[in-house]
């Protein structure tokens, strides 16, 4: 019943933005070049594990330091609902929580 | 972008620095965590108990529960944890329902321990092993006073996922009747979707119990200490299950499952509600923190730290506490009366009187009754027993014959086992014969339990103890290496090369194995894998039985502690030997010990040959051929004292008494031998050195050791005079130098009280620096005495019953050697070696007369130093039979009916009869068994025209198995239908060579028989100049020598430098050579040393005492290989000899 697929992290490659999140939750986010507002907040969850693919790769997090597999790639997703004027689209806005990196992914999937 | 203020989701990095409570937060209440699994819930939890509670403490909790999965072996560490900490102890356990589909977690009430360990030892004990409705109904009793919460993985929540509201409510109705109260364990990690663990999963949990009226609590479920935990829970699934690494296989889907603060929890709670309906969590937290007040435990008063639960005085014959402390005495002064006469008696009774009043102080009667009734239980089924540890010490112990050593005349104290001071029962243990230690056990359980453990009201006063076993370096790299699917062979190598250290010293230790140099450890994944191994340090793995540890208690054993059924099928205590003895329970170890058995099995051989009746408890301690034994070094198979090492310190002590005996004993260990506290005692008792004297006062308790410090009782002695205190609390100061701290302390008292005594101040500081720098070496003289007591008389049987001593060191396996070293032992002392007889050979080693000539037995070297010349023993004119149950593949049950068909007429009659399959037959018949019955001669008489041989026998093997075809299993009767069996006839074929019969008992046997293998390299080693290892004495320290043998034992024991050193014992049939391989040797040799088994070790000589001697290794070479290059080189030059 709750099937996790191999990367529990939805397929489409999300993209760096720059995120507005006041009180730690995302309220504005820049998207190819226009300013998205969120209007609502659908779900949101947090992710991590897998961490034993990742050993040998030597392509996790860009941080200068050697990786440690305990960071486990932790990462705080928030499913929001965002429009510029009108258009109102689904997307998934993503937090590395070693680096602080905000990603956005785009997605049609209802949760 | 703007530097961002956390909300709900708190990144790790920045929790600490940068974080800031929201103003309704600031004045927070202190959260309780009613669901935490400690690494108790075995390769589940990440964290010990220990930490979970100071983490508690950190947090500023005042309550934390342990629920560990599926047992409580946690619960003890966790209250003396939570005790120190200031937290109150709350106790539960989480346990798998319904064919182990679901999990509750059940809690005890406040007062009510005892019933959740009533329920939970009826689970274990009972038949199905799990909590069943049934089981609930018949223990409802204790049932009644559990409290139940049902978590994301209970039935509940898996009816309420489905949104079966009505299921939901009946299964909480149905468990109404059943417990005290339920409740629903409302626990959020936030995971994606709506499954277990996630928020929407948890607020439809939480409006459930709102809707129909029903408690809620919040917990986090946690099995983590810290977020970044997670790859150690996931090793440990894999591990739990078997499998590799795999999301499959591992339970959590993100890091939020650790110990999580108070503001942490109350964002969770606050989360939850809303997505609930509700305006935030406050309700919530509150009937948390209800429910936990209702759980709160009182560490001493519930679970029971710091009492005493002795067995009552109706369990050792008497009706109330008077009538027990005059049975006691009455017990002693008989003891008295039959061991003490004269001046002694009156010495020894005013000892008793001491000590009674310090026994009846304590209340402790019925401790020593108990265990003197378990060693009475012992006698009567005539198995040997004694008394080990401190024991010893004490005169009621030896009277009430518990122990076998007579304390004053060795100067033990009572004061060190057991004092008024010390509020902890005293230790004993009690060893047996290993051979027969389950028939105590069962008279124990037969006495002290209750036959029905099933029972919710069990009444036993008995049970095993549990021993947890906690990962080190070997096991961690294996189960991480197989977690990451690192090629077996790989982690094989490297737990195998590793010594016995913890797991987080793995990557030191690693870097300085040369052999393993040949395998990459600095790829990503091996550093991981050590990294990882690292993190088990420590953690509880396994919950296995203690080898030989008993607790025996009052009526009420399982309101102490919950039972379960161990491997070997006895009831057992889930908790291990300190927690037994922190619960006050009386904790015994029954030790098998093979030397016993040995000594037993010696005593029948003697019996029954020479017709000599020995008792061995009433022997002299002073025989002057038994101390020259030990003091030629040849004391392999003697308890104690036949290691390396302790060869080495025999020759240079030269023991010439019990007393001698005991300071060796205590001499040989990891501490004295590290600070080597030996040279100054050996130089002082060579005559080398003069003893230095600190102060006549003192003379009289340091004379026997030479003036060195050397046992615990004289520095009880040593503080006691020159304080003026009493032996007690000379004790207590004794312990308390065993801190940092307690050192400190004692040191400040010491001082001006030594000092008021009139004793000069540079005598008071020279006697605090030995005080100082005993304190971490010290032993026991009990402990010691208790030891020595088996030593010398193992010694005393292979002085004076060389062969009955040696059988039975065969048959019961007591030392270290292989038995191929005993057997060329016995051939050393001129014992004949007869060979398996199929008409003679007995299941165990036998002793017979024999009238073979055999080699001169061994004399020691009348060396100059050494004095007068060692009276050594002669064993000629005895034989050892070998005996059947040391060859490879037969089973007890072809023993038994090979030994009731005797006697066999021929090789046919025994294929007939004897049961024996036909791999054991054939084995038989190569070692010789059938040689006498068919007469078979020497090899030598082999090719003589018309003689038989072991190859005939096993042609005509062949032909009657031909006979009986495959029908064979249908037993006797086959031969005699119609068909007479086939004649043995000499095929002509020549026989097996003498090499191909030794060879052949090592296959077939595991040693070499009827030649040691050494005599096949004879000529080569000759040639090359190699020197036996009975000639080594005579050689000149310092001297270049090439030495040879069999690998008797390769050690590596840990040394204070962490450099490894290599112990390497050899064998070549004249006695041991013993090699030390420090680390520039070992670059060339340590793999060579771990793979091969014949060696051929170059070295110097050094002389370490009279008798004592051995080699410092410079080079070694693979035997085999060297004799087969030196063959080649003389093939190739045939005249040149």
């Amino acid at each position: 019943m709750f099937e996790q697929p191999e990367n529990p992290v939805s397929s489409a490659t999300p993209l760096p933005i720059r995120v507005l999140a006041p009180e730690g939750e995302p309220t504005e986010f820049l998207y190819k070049g226009r300013r998205f507002h969120i209007h609502a907040i659908v779900s949101r969850w947090r992710e991590s594990g897998g961490w034993w693919n990742r050993i040998d790769d030597g392509n996790r997090h860009n941080v200068a330091d050697e990786f440690s597999i305990f960071d486990d790639g932790a990462r705080a997703i928030w499913r929001v609902e965002a429009a510029p004027e009108g258009a109102m689209t689904t997307f998934e806005i993503e937090r590395d929580e070693i680096t602080g990196t905000w990603l956005i992914r785009p997605t049609s999937r209802p949760l | 972008m703007r530097s961002l203020a956390p909300g709900s989701f708190v990144p790790p990095h920045v929790r600490s620095n940068r974080f800031v409570a929201p103003r309704f937060l600031a004045m927070s209440t202190p959260f309780t965590h009613l669901h935490t699994a400690s690494g108790y819930s075995f390769k589940y939890g990440t964290a010990l108990p220990s930490a979970l509670v100071q983490r508690a403490a950190e947090f500023g909790m005042h309550s934390l529960a342990l629920t560990d999965r599926d047992g409580m072996a946690g619960a003890i560490r966790f209250a003396q944890s939570c005790e120190v900490h200031g937290i109150n102890p709350i106790l539960g356990v989480n346990l798998s329902f319904l064919h182990k589909k679901y999990r509750v977690t059940l809690l005890a009430q406040s007062g009510h321990l005892a019933s959740l360990y009533r329920l939970l030892s009826g689970i274990n004990l009972g038949e199905e092993n799990i909590l069943t409705f049934p089981l609930l109904q018949r223990f409802a009793e204790h049932a009644s006073k559990v409290l139940v919460l049902h978590g994301p993985d209970s039935q509940l929540a898996n009816a309420l996922a489905h949104r079966r509201t009505d299921e939901a409510l009946s299964i909480y109705n149905s468990a109404r009747e059943l417990f005290a109260d339920q409740a629903l364990e409302i626990v959020s990690h936030q995971v994606r979707g709506d499954g277990p663990l996630s928020t929407p999963l948890a607020a439809r949990m939480l409006g459930f119990a709102r809707d129909h009226g029903l408690p809620a609590v919040l917990t986090n479920a946690a099995r983590m200490l810290d977020r970044s935990d997670g790859p150690v829970a996931d090793v440990l699934d894999a591990t739990r299950n078997l499998v590799p690494l795999h999301h499959r296989h591992t339970e959590r889907r993100n890091s939020e499952g650790y110990f999580k603060d108070s503001p942490s929890m109350q964002r969770i709670a606050d989360e939850v509600a809303r997505a609930a309906g509700e305006r935030n969590g406050r309700t919530l937290l509150a009937t948390t923190e209800q429910w936990g007040q209702r759980a709160v435990l009182s560490v001493r008063r519930d679970i029971g730290i710091g009492e005493i639960h002795l067995p009552e005085p109706a369990m050792v014959g008497a009706k109330d506490r008077p009538e027990l402390i005059q049975l006691l005495r009455d017990r002693c002064e008989s003891g008295l009366h039959s061991r003490y006469t004269g001046a002694l008696s009156v010495q020894a009774a005013e000892r008793l009187e001491d000590e009674l009043a310090t026994v009846r102080t304590l209340g402790y009667e019925s401790y020593f009754l108990a265990v003197a009734d378990v060693t009475n239980m012992a006698r009567e089924l005539d198995i040997r027993v004694s008394a080990r540890g401190s024991g010893a010490g004490s005169l009621i112990c030896y009277l009430l014959g518990i122990s076998g050593v007579e304390p004053m005349a060795y100067g033990l104290l009572m004061e060190r086992f057991c004092s008024t001071l010390r509020h902890e029962l005293p230790d004993i243990d009690i060893d047996v014969e290993s051979a027969r230690r389950l028939e105590i056990y069962d008279a124990v359980f037969n006495r002290y339990g209750d036959p029905d453990w099933s029972t919710p009201n069990n009444q036993s006063r008995c049970a095993t103890v549990a021993m947890v076993e906690t990962y080190r370096a070997r096991h961690a790299i294996r189960d991480v290496g197989a977690a990451l699917g690192i090629p077996p062979i790989e982690i094989d190598a490297i737990a195998k090369a590793l010594p016995h250290i913890r797991a987080r010293n793995i990557s030191k230790a690693l870097e300085n194995l040369p052999e393993l140099r040949s395998l990459n450890l600095t790829t990503p994944l091996m550093k991981t894998a050590i990294e990882l191994a690292g993190r088990l340090d420590g953690l509880p793995r396994h919950l296995s039985m203690h080898p030989c540890a008993v607790a025996l208690s009052d009526i009420g054993l399982l309101d102490h502690a919950p039972i379960l059924r161990n491997a070997s099928g006895y009831p057992m205590v889930a908790f291990d030997k300190d927690d037994v003895e922190a619960i006050g329970l009386l904790k015994l170890d029954i030790l098998g010990v093979r030397m016993q058995s040995a000594i037993s099995y010696a005593l029948s051989e003697i019996s029954r040959v020479d017709g000599n009746q020995v008792n061995i408890d009433e022997i002299p301690l002073d025989d002057k051929k038994t101390f020259d034994l030990i003091k030629s070094t040849r004391t392999l198979g003697i308890f104690q004292v036949e290691s390396p090492g302790q060869r080495e310190l025999v020759g240079k002590l030269a023991p010439n008494s019990f007393g001698d005996l005991i300071i060796d004993i205590s001499l040989f260990r990891p501490g004295p031998v590290k600070s080597d506290m030996i040279t100054p005692f050996l130089n002082s008792r060579q005559g080398l050195r003069k003893r230095s004297s600190i102060h006549p006062d003192l003379e009289p308790v340091l004379a026997e050791t030479e003036g060195v410090v050397v046992f615990h009782e004289q520095v009880i002695r040593i503080i006691a005079i020159m304080s003026g205190i009493t032996l007690a609390e000379a004790d207590e100061k004794r312990r308390d130098l065993g801190t940092i701290d307690g050192q400190q302390a004692v040191c400040d008292w010491f001082y001006p009280a030594a000092l008021a005594r009139g004793y000069e101040y540079s005598v008071v500081n020279e006697v605090w620096e030995v005080l100082r720098a005993f304190a971490s070496f010290g032993f026991c003289k009990a402990h010691a005495a208790a030891f020595a007591l088996p030593t010398y008389q193992s010694a005393w049987l292979k002085t004076h019953h060389t062969a009955a001593f040696i059988a039975g060191a065969l048959t019961h396996d007591p030392g270290m050697y292989p038995r191929r070293l005993i057997l060329d032992e016995a051939r050393q002392w001129g014992i004949a070696i007869a060979p398996v007889d199929i008409n003679i050979s007995d299941r165990s080693y036998r002793v017979e007369r024999t009238d073979l000539i055999t080699r001169a037995p061994y004399q020691a070297p009348d060396l100059p130093s050494t004095g007068a010349a060692l009276s050594l023993p002669d064993a000629r004119g005895y034989a050892i039979r070998m005996a059947l149950s040391d060859l490879n593949g037969i089973s007890d049950e072809e023993i038994s009916t090979i030994l009731a068909g005797r006697p066999y007429q021929d090789l046919s009659d025994f294929v007939r009869r004897s049961g024996a399959s036909r791999p054991v037959t054939e084995s038989l018949i190569v070692v010789g068994a059938f040689d006498a019955l068919h007469h078979l001669g020497d090899p030598g008489a082999a090719g003589v025209t018309g003689a038989i041989n072991r190859r005939d026998l096993l042609l005509h093997l062949q032909d009657l198995e031909r006979l009986t075809g495959s029908r064979k299993d249908l037993g006797n009767g086959q031969m005699t239908l119609g068909l007479l069996p086939p004649a043995l006839s000499a095929s002509g074929l020549p026989d097996l060579t003498a090499s191909e019969r030794v060879r052949h008992e090592i296959d077939v046997m595991g040693m070499d028989i009827s030649s040691h293998m050494m005599e096949f390299y004879g000529e080569f080693l000759n040639e090359i100049g190699a020197i036996r290892s009975s000639e080594l004495i005579h050689q000149r320290a310092g001297a270049s020598v090439l030495v040879a043998g069999v690998k008797v034992a390769l050690q590596t024991p840990p040394v204070r430098s962490g450099r490894r050193v290599m112990f390497l014992t050899l064998d070549d049939g004249y006695g041991c050579n013993d090699a030390t391989f420090f680390e520039d040797v070992q670059n060339s040799c340590a793999d060579l040393l771990y793979r091969s088994w014949l060696f051929l070790v170059r070295g110097e000589v050094r002389r370490t005492g009279p008798r004592g001697i051995s080699l410092r290794a410079t080079g070694a070479w693979e035997l085999a290989t060297e004799h087969e290059k030196w063959r080649s080189l003389r093939v190739c030059e045939p005249l040149s000899g």
